[in-house]
């Protein structure tokens, strides 16, 4: 089997958040850190327990992101996938995820993959589309949030379980190829261990530079980021931590909740 | 030539789903900043008493079509189907809700119909002239302001509407039905529908708790999860819950977990402990009646939302408001 797996590298998820005077993207500071997309870590992790069960399966990942993201590909190396791909981004720009499917078939096309996963949305932008897209783009059946996977004994399909409203399951058999998002709880993404992390640094990655590439799709076009008007009614306690839990117990008395 | 607003609709058969009265509430909006005529577009086993009922009472015009097998949703029979009608029914937008079954089509669909594609999308407004659609990323904590300039019925933008972000409009006109009913060959094979499972929250003891204490990844550690429970404890009829992420680490049951696709509550008093409040958390406590947040970030979502905010570290606190509130039961003591 050949498994393609998309990830993306995106800032950890406490970072301090600063909106850019360009107002189209954030702010990087000397404390940003950046980390692995949790659901591509699922995905991931989905992957190799496939590799695991089924003989001479190759493991795929591929990037699209500025030089650091290089780090997802290396992670992921050290969790068990074979090869990375980095599609160099160093833009800055916007990058919608039309694009980033656009680019992401485009290399799938030709390659034989049997199964393309992708977490079903990343932390930072949260669209939720690069997955559906490239099925789309590829002609391939696609199948979002899927929580539990089974390949058939012939490889042929492989039987899914894709969660919806209120956490009920939807199975569905889909033949391969096909592109699934992995919803989080499938697994338990296992840590990168460190005789794998020793080779995956001495590894190449393939790399593309994204502005040899063709963008030919029609874009939603990014006007600018904006902090969140405060809508909240609420009350924000004063005061020491003790004056706080004597202020929320009288409230809560007052309100006959106790 | 008229514009058109498309609205794809959501029901299980028997009902229409209330997403699709968010979605009517958001067109009209739209439609007041972009005048254009609202359709709304279904597919069913059998859609004519639904697509009666719903034309009724919007007094907008309804295409419906049959096809065996889409009143359960199934991406390849949907993202087909919706295609080949909303190419006989042009549409400048085409709108279904940020939805299991939204989210799984609505980025296919603007692929094959040669449009563009904004999801999860708040509000929208207009400034010289353009149209602009607010969307919350990082979380919830930054939105993100896009447009989609060259928007027609030739390319069409196709977005999906975070559920909770307009209030569902109960529409109760009497019209005279205006109904196109018409019928789509969907032939596919790659894709068979076999079962839906129940949810592992099915049963919760949630949904008829008074008070839910939740914990979020605040908690940091497992250990932790022990202090939402014994804040619980302190109330009467009360149940500990928790975000997804706590679920997924094994730290809590599915059955405790709180939001869009584990238990929808509403308790008269919702505490959450390590928070941020995350759309498919909120979808979940929209019914609670008093909500108090504990968090460490002032500009959490979650605290758009409480009607208590406290930012102290959970940890410390919660002992300290056990104390407290210890102290204040038995002062003798
Ligand atoms: C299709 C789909 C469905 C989903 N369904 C659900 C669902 O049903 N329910 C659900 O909950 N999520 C759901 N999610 C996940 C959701 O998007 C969020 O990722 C999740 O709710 C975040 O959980 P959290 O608030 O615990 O974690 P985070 O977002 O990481 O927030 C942790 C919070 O804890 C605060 N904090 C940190 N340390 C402390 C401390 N010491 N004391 C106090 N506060 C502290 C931080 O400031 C932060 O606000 C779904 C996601 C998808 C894609």
């Amino acid at each position: 089997m050949k498994l393609l797996v998309c990830i993306k590298q995106v800032m950890e998820s406490a970072s301090q958040l600063k909106i850019h005077s360009d107002g189209k993207r954030l702010c990087t500071f000397e404390s940003t850190r950046y980390e692995m997309n949790p659901y591509d870590e699922s995905a991931v992790e989905e992957a190799i327990l496939i590799k695991e069960t089924v003989d001479n399966t190759h493991i795929d990942v591929i990037t699209v992101g500025p030089s650091h993201a290089e780090d997802v590909l290396r992670r992921a190396l050290g969790m068990g996938a074979d090869d990375g791909i980095h599609i160099i981004d160093n833009s800055n720009d916007f990058c919608p995820p039309i694009r980033i499917a656009s680019w992401i078939s485009a290399f799938a096309k030709d390659r034989a993959y049997d199964l393309i996963l992708t977490g079903i949305m990343s932390n930072d932008e949260m669209n939720a589309q690069t997955g559906p897209m490239i099925a789309r783009i590829l002609g391939w059946p696609c199948a979002t949030a899927v929580i539990k996977e089974d390949l058939s004994s012939d490889r042929k399909s492989i039987a899914i379980q894709r969660e919806i409203e209120g956490g009920a399951r939807d199975v569905f058999d889909i033949s391969l190829p096909c592109v699934l998002t992995i919803q989080t709880g499938i697994n338990t993404p296992r840590y990168p261990s460190l005789s794998k992390v020793l080779r995956a640094k001495k590894k190449t990655f393939t790399t593309i530079e994204a502005s040899q590439l063709e963008t030919l799709r029609p874009e939603a076009v990014l006007d600018r980021l904006v902090l969140p008007q405060k809508t909240a009614q609420g009350i924000v306690l004063e005061g020491s931590a003790l004056d706080k839990s004597q202020t929320l117990l009288d409230i809560l008395e007052s309100k006959g909740l106790l | 030539m008229t514009e058109h607003i498309a609205i794809l609709v959501e029901h299980d058969g028997k009902k229409i789903k209330p997403a699709t009265w968010e979605l009517f509430a958001f067109t009209e909006h739209l439609a007041k900043l972009h005048p254009a005529a609202i359709h709304f577009i279904m597919i069913g086993e059998a859609t004519r008493n639904l697509a009666q009922q719903l034309s009724t009472q919007t007094q907008c015009q309804v295409i419906a079509a049959d096809i065996k097998g889409a009143d359960t949703y199934h991406g390849q029979i949907y993202t087909d189907a919706f295609t080949r009608l909303l190419s006989r029914y042009p549409a400048t937008y085409i709108v279904a809700s940020h939805s299991t079954s939204g989210m799984d089509m609505i980025p296919a669909l603007s692929i094959a119909l040669n449009g563009t594609c904004i999801t999860g999308v708040e509000n929208t407004d207009k400034e010289d002239q353009t149209l602009y659609f607010t969307r919350a990323v990082s979380g919830g904590k930054i939105l993100a302001r896009l447009c989609a300039p060259l928007a027609s019925a030739s390319a069409p933008l196709c977005l999906t509407l975070s559920p909770g972000a307009f209030k569902p409009i109960a529409p109760d006109k009497n019209a005279a039905p205006d109904i196109i009913h018409t019928a789509v060959e969907c032939r596919q094979t790659a894709m068979i529908y076999k079962e839906r499972l129940a949810s592992p929250s099915l049963g919760s003891n949630l949904t008829k708790a008074e008070v839910i204490v939740s914990g979020g990844r605040g908690i940091q550690e497992e250990e932790n999860y022990a202090l939402i429970e014994a804040l619980a404890d302190l109330f009467p009829r009360s149940a500990a819950g928790a975000s997804r992420p706590i679920c997924d680490y094994g730290w809590a049951e599915y059955s405790q977990q709180v939001g869009a696709t584990g238990t929808i509550v509403s308790p008269k008093l919702y505490i959450a402990c390590g928070i941020s409040g995350a759309t498919q958390h909120l979808e979940g406590i929209r019914d609670a009646r008093f909500i108090v947040a504990i968090n460490t970030d002032s500009n959490a979502p979650i605290m758009q939302i409480a009607d208590v905010c406290i930012v102290e570290d959970l940890t410390e606190f919660i002992p300290l408001f056990m104390e407290t509130f210890q102290k204040r039961k038995r002062p003798a003591d």
